[in-house]
């Protein structure tokens, strides 16, 4: 087996004979991102309507729904809306913390079945199953976002706490609820925001997978006919709210 | 690809591929689809252009100081409760994988599309240690049902109708299934979904890794990386050296690149950056992440004449443009990685013997260049493989011998001049009408698939030398 000592010493080897031919230069990293960041928060204030009409476009022409609403109240009546529309009555949810509202009794309200993950880790392998087994089988799924990017009608999550994976991939149907404090206008911001993340070290839920969510799962993989659904959801429905929800 | 259709020469395997009736059309509409997506796509982002630069100044500043942005990826990925391992050779890697699989107690295994598993043969590996692995992603586990290999890098199934895939379905999953894409999909979801649930172990490749933060990426449009890298208890990578980024800045310019390439779509349905292993209070995510660090081949290239394909960011862009792969299809290459830039990973992997037909495969018209996110100059290196395939005398005798007289040919100007005559003499029985259709063995073989222009009843020489207007 190759040790990890040779393995390198090789690499650096044949860095030191190779110098480059071509323009070579990484990408200028952000010397500040947290406060980079914090500057295109506060550019969006006055933008946000364009980039919000931006991401609308984009988010749709990846076959995403659209919905926007005054507050977080309205929020629950939507989701019944989408889920009498489908005879759905199974639905898994964030955790109230990190939805940044408790949605749980007014969509039981509504005659949903509604099941909250839970905001610490599982505290066993039983319960572990259990709850996986509640997102495999729902019908819906609903989860905050942690950025929405406009240039590409993109959703980003991050994982964590109160924030499984799997509520946004294995229900049929993804409803994904935000305001205007996530959005950026481009990829370029997104990296801003991912760099100011990290800078500690960790990204801000803890988790160990960020999710970049481009409108429903597809395939073209059986002559080129494109198809929707294939392993995650068929569905993706983004809600905005006007006012902020963290009030 | 068997070693059996191996030893069938590329010629002859390129030959029954332009003979399928079936695969040509395929070709024809997959391709030309393919590029119109891209060019809309392109056409459509005009910062594109100076972005295609930047990512190609990117991957070669990484490719400088490869060993530091490799080190710092190490640190973190372990950083992050990770495991790091590496592999000089496929027959390492795959050894590597199962030993995780063995010590975990993997007995299926979840797999995302992943070129460098396919590289290594993975999956044979695994069915030998009793591990039975599943392909994932859609046109893989077609092609894995059907005991194929891919036939492009991004639409590995593109060779079969959906007749035959309802047929295999049929066949192979023991429930009728009809020839629609949409009921075949879902078929699909239902059987994958069950496996995802069950597998111990999850494998995927790497896109991308970003050495700041310790990061993976994974770009698909199905959700099968995702699924691959959130439900098992384990989770391997196996990423080629080449794939690391320095930090998530950089990233995000080749995101903004790689699907408009591939699929012409602004980005691709999930890109997911996995780090390490679950994290207190996930509910979700593995136990155990391990990162296979693959070499195979491209360690040797940071200084040697392929350098410029450790670029590759594997969106089979060249394929689509190359008049090559449109008329042959990525099978009749025969190996892991097809069309223009598969010659050269083909060389890189295999050793340059391996392409000695192949490196002729290529009208060198440079579609491909202009068609590559990264502008890798893919004929430059194709010619410096010729060259080298020559030097080692790897060619037949016939061509070696053919093509050295040809060259004291054209350095003796009075040597010409004769030939040119002889030639004239010589031609008068198989030209016809302007064009030599047939010449007799062994020159046979050149006018077997196309015409010869005969030479002139007045070379360009006589006439300089006799035609005073010629020179005004």
């Amino acid at each position: 087996m190759t040790t990890r000592a040779e393995f390198l010493e090789r690499i650096r080897e044949q860095v030191r004979m190779s110098p480059g031919r071509s323009p070579a230069s990484s990408a200028r990293r952000p010397q500040h991102p947290a406060a980079e960041a914090e500057t295109i928060r506060r550019e969006l204030v006055e933008r946000w309507p364009e980039t919000l009409e931006a991401f609308r476009r984009e988010f749709e022409g990846v076959a995403g729904v659209f919905h926007r609403t005054a507050s977080i109240d309205v929020v629950p009546a939507i989701v019944a809306r989408i889920a009498h529309d489908r005879q759905a009555r199974e639905v898994v949810t964030w955790h109230s913390a990190a939805l940044g509202a408790d949605l749980a009794p007014a969509l039981g309200a509504c005659g949903l079945d509604v099941h909250p993950m839970p905001a610490a880790e599982p505290s066993g392998g039983a319960e572990r199953e259990r709850l996986r087994t509640l997102a495999a089988r729902a019908d819906l799924g609903l989860t905050g976002v942690d950025l929405a990017i406009a240039e590409t009608g993109t959703l980003v999550l991050v994982s964590g706490a109160g924030r499984p994976r799997s509520t946004s991939l294995l229900p049929p149907c993804h409803i994904a609820v935000f305001d205007r404090t996530a959005l950026v206008e481009s990829l370029r911001q997104a990296g801003v925001f991912l760099e100011a993340w990290h800078r500690d070290g960790r990204p801000p839920a803890g988790g160990s997978a960020i999710n970049f969510i481009t409108g429903p799962s597809r395939t073209a993989d059986i002559e080129l006919t494109l198809t929707r659904g294939v392993h995650g959801p068929k569905e993706v429905h983004a809600i905005f709210v006007e006012q902020p929800i963290r009030g | 690809m068997s070693d059996a259709e191996l030893t069938t020469p590329f010629r002859q395997r390129a030959g029954s591929a332009m003979k399928d009736e079936f695969l040509q059309e395929a070709l024809t509409i997959a391709t030309t689809k393919f590029i119109g997506l891209r060019r809309e796509a392109f056409a459509g982002f005009p910062e594109g252009e100076a972005l295609r630069d930047r990512a190609r100044a990117i991957k070669e500043a990484t490719l400088q100081h490869l060993d530091r942005h490799l080190e710092t990826l190490i640190a973190n990925v372990e950083r992050l409760g990770g495991h790091v391992h590496f592999a000089t050779t496929p027959a390492e890697a795959r050894s590597i994988v199962v030993d995780i699989a063995r010590r975990t107690g993997a007995r299926m295994a979840v797999k995302a599309k992943s070129m460098a598993t396919e590289e290594i043969h993975l999956n044979e590996a695994l069915e030998a240690a009793g591990v039975t692995p599943v392909e994932t992603d859609l046109g893989e586990y077609i092609i894995q049902l059907a005991h194929e290999r891919p036939s492009h890098i991004i639409a590995p199934a593109i060779h079969k109708t959906k007749g035959q895939v309802a047929e295999l379905f049929t066949r192979e999953l023991k429930r009728p299934a009809e020839p629609d894409p949409e009921a075949l999909t879902r078929i699909a979801r239902a059987e994958l979904r069950e496996k995802f649930l069950q597998a111990d172990l999850g494998i995927t490749g790497a896109n991308f890794a970003v050495a700041d933060t310790g990061t993976v990426v994974l770009v698909t449009n199905e959700g099968n990386g995702r699924m691959v890298t959130s439900l098992p208890r384990v989770h391997v990578a196996v990423m080629g050296v080449e794939k690391v980024v320095p930090s998530f800045t950089d990233l995000m310019v080749f995101l903004a690149i790689l699907a408009k390439s591939a699929t012409g779509q602004k980005l691709s349905v999930y890109t997911s950056l996995v780090q390490g292993p679950r994290r207190a209070g996930e509910l979700e995510g593995p136990e155990e992440f391990h990162l296979v660090l693959l070499d195979g081949g491209r360690i040797a290239q940071i200084g040697g004449p392929l350098r410029e394909a450790l670029s590759c960011l594997r969106c089979g862009a060249c394929l689509n443009v190359c008049p090559v792969y449109r008329q042959i299809g990525g099978h009749a290459y025969g190996y892991t990685y097809p069309g223009p830039i598969g010659i050269l990973l083909t060389a890189m992997l295999e050793g340059a013997p391996a392409v000695r037909d192949l490196a002729h495969a290529s009208s060198l018209c440079g579609a491909c260049v202009d068609a590559c996110p990264v502008r890798i100059d893919i004929p430059r290196m194709l010619i410096e493989l010729r060259r080298e395939v020559d030097d080692e005398k790897l060619a037949p005798w016939t061509e070696r011998v053919a093509f050295a007289l040809l060259t004291k040919l054209l350095q003796n100007p009075r040597l010409y001049r004769f030939a040119a005559k002889a030639g004239r003499v010589l031609q008068r029985p198989f030209a016809r009408d302007g064009r030599i259709s047939r010449l007799p063995l062994p020159f046979g073989e050149w006018t077997r698939t196309r015409d010869l222009p005969p030479v002139a009843s007045r070379t360009f020489q006589e006439r300089w030398a006799s035609d005073k207007d010629l020179r005004a």
